[in-house]
């Protein structure tokens, strides 16, 4: 069973999901501030945040970073905000992905379920693409020898696209095999988090050599 | 201003009598005969010849008298001081009376009358200067006419939103207590619980609608365009929803620049209007054809076989909340689905048309500019 750390400091609303959560089959820890979020963490294991905007004290894009200094745990966010929520932040911040408030359980469950899926790990032996070196079983991804802190999206990013080096993606079809999110999810996310992996695993970003953009078809990996 | 105007216009007279004069003295002695001009005849005849220390009058030009010299002094200055005067308060009149009448209308203006005009006469600068006040008066009366206009919509928009907000929260108040007590039969609780559910869902499509329709209103609403192959996006679209049943003729290779949530949001709307309200079989159809400003757009349209719209309910069908069935109080929709696809169509810069097929049934026309 997975543990679910919910940050909600709406008090119906955090008894409303943890009570659908537990009725979804996982373990539901609540904290109503950020604060108790980071105390909570050492608590016992945790296998996906989901993480509230609007908290009162530390705001929530705080409580992502400073829970990404300790912590490589999936974190969703819940905003208020459909079109105007800041994705760039959200994904700078550390975030994997967001869910649209009021949340359908349902839609909860298939994000949390796809966060989860991004750790899966896959037996084969490292792969070494230039500098990089990749390694699918430990899920350790090295740079020049340094490894590199990837959040668990940006991770499952780099593995579709090195997993098929050469192969075009569209922004859907990583939409879906990254995030498993429907129809007409928001494609923003992957143009950001592509610029997040890039940011962290380039030498020079305005000429990338690992993720590769191809005008008017989406991204790919290579040729190294 | 008009005493300012008189006086100078006096001082200008006498200035140029005395500078007549002047010059005259200096010129009659080189002409001789001028002096005859300067001094006609009726005057020295009048004066008479009047010799000093004579006594007596002779004929022709002589020096005339001190006492009627100085009647004849003051008489022609006052005639002088009158005709000035009185052409002084004409000309003040001509530019005054204008810059008055113009003061009294603004005047009204202020006073809330934005109807009223001035009559510009002649073409000098005065002229301009009213006929440029007529059109600022024109204009501000359009503009707080459409302000007024606004207004009037807000309110009334305020007031639908909140009898549709009560709707699903009347049937939900009403099972409340049924579902908080504990003590009420499985069916009753289950039946209240399913009601709940269900307006609850009706309530989030009602939120979810009013804030896309405020982002609209408030202007912050943005367009993400991408080049999209329309036949793909319409296939998407029918199979999410699975409206198997719905013909399509869109040209293969069809692409075109568009938001493509904002494009599928249009075509769902439209279909499910299609769908519900009319009766089968919906087409859709997708070609280009040249705009009305000579660029070229995609044009879609959707058809149905039902009774199609009623006539006046044409031109209110892209109204918010407009009801064509008044009957029908309760929609499945939030009310707000033809006016947001509209906007979604005026973001992109294009329109949809509403209409009745000749041959039966309601055709929605989306026009979209391609660039």
């Amino acid at each position: 069973m997975s543990t679910v750390l919910l940050v909600e400091d709406d008090p119906a609303a955090r008894q409303g999901l943890e009570l659908a959560l537990s009725r979804l089959g996982y373990g539901v820890r609540a904290a109503a501030t950020g604060e108790a979020a980071l105390d909570g963490l050492g608590q016992g294991p945790v296998d996906v945040v989901v993480l509230d905007l609007m908290l009162p004290g530390v705001d929530g894009f705080e409580v992502c970073r400073r829970l990404r200094r300790v912590s490589n745990v999936p974190v969703i966010m819940l905003t208020a905000r459909g079109d105007d929520f800041d994705i760039v932040a959200g994904l700078e911040a550390g975030a994997d992905d967001y869910v649209v408030k009021p949340a359908e359980p349902r839609v909860l469950d298939a994000r949390i379920r796809a966060v989860l899926r991004r750790l899966a790990r896959a037996g084969s032996p490292a792969e070494t693409w230039g500098e990089l070196v990749i390694d699918r079983e430990s899920l350790i991804v090295l740079r020049a020898g340094q490894p590199v802190p990837l959040t668990p999206t940006e991770l499952r990013l780099l593995l579709v696209l090195s997993g098929s080096s050469r192969q075009v993606f569209s922004r859907e079809q990583l939409l879906d095999l990254v995030w498993e999110h429907g129809y007409l999810g928001d494609s923003r996310l992957v143009d950001a988090c592509v610029q997040r992996l890039r940011a962290k695993i380039e030498t020079d970003t305005s000429e990338p050599r690992y993720i590769q953009t191809v005008r008017g078809f989406g991204y790919r990996f290579g040729p190294v | 201003m008009r005493a300012r105007l008189i006086a100078s216009f006096i001082v200008v007279a006498l200035l140029a009598a005395l500078a007549s004069a002047w010059v005259v003295t200096l010129i009659v002695p080189f002409y001789p005969s001028l002096g005859n001009l300067v001094r006609p005849a009726l005057i020295s005849h009048l004066l008479g010849s009047y010799v000093p220390g004579t006594g007596r009058h002779r004929g022709g030009p002589g020096v005339p008298a001190r006492a009627t010299a100085a009647v004849f002094v003051l008489a022609a200055a006052g005639l002088l001081l009158a005709t000035i005067t009185g052409l002084a308060f004409a000309a003040a009149r001509r530019v005054l009376g204008p810059v008055r009448r113009l003061a009294d209308a603004a005047r009204q203006m202020s006073g809330g009358d934005l109807s009223v005009r001035v009559e510009p006469a002649g073409r000098d600068e005065l002229a301009h200067l009213v006929t440029a006040f007529n059109t600022m008066a024109s204009a501000l009366q359009g503009k707080v006419g459409e302000l007024e206009q606004m207004e009037t919509r807000a309110r009334q928009f305020a007031g639908d939103v909140s009898h549709e907000l009560r709707t699903p929260l009347t049937a939900m108040t009403a099972v409340a207590d049924i579902l908080g007590d504990g003590t009420a039969a499985d069916a009753d609780a289950t039946a209240a619980a399913r009601l709940v559910g269900q307006e609850i869902r009706h309530l989030n499509r009602l939120v979810g609608d009013l804030i896309e329709i405020s982002r609209f209103d408030a202007g912050s609403a943005q367009l993400t365009a991408d080049d999209t192959d329309v036949a793909t996006a319409v296939q998407q679209c029918l199979r999410a929803r699975n409206w198997a049943g719905v013909c399509c003729t869109v040209p293969a290779g069809l692409t075109v620049r568009l938001d493509r949530r904002r494009f599928d949001v249009i075509l769902a709307n439209l279909v499910g209007n299609a769908l519900r309200h009319g009766a089968p079989p919906v087409t859709v159809r997708a070609s280009t054809q040249t705009g009305r400003a000579g660029g070229s757009e995609l044009v879609l349209e959707v058809r149905d076989h039902g009774p199609g719209l009623p006539a006046d309910a044409i031109g209110h069908v892209f109204d918010r909340f407009y009801k064509a069935d008044s009957a029908r109080a309760r929609s499945e929709g939030s009310g707000l689905g033809l006016a947001i696809a509209q906007e979604n169509a005026r973001l992109h810069g294009g329109r949809i048309d509403a209409a009745n097929d000749p041959e039966g049934g309601a055709v929605f026309t989306v026009r979209l500019p391609v660039p």
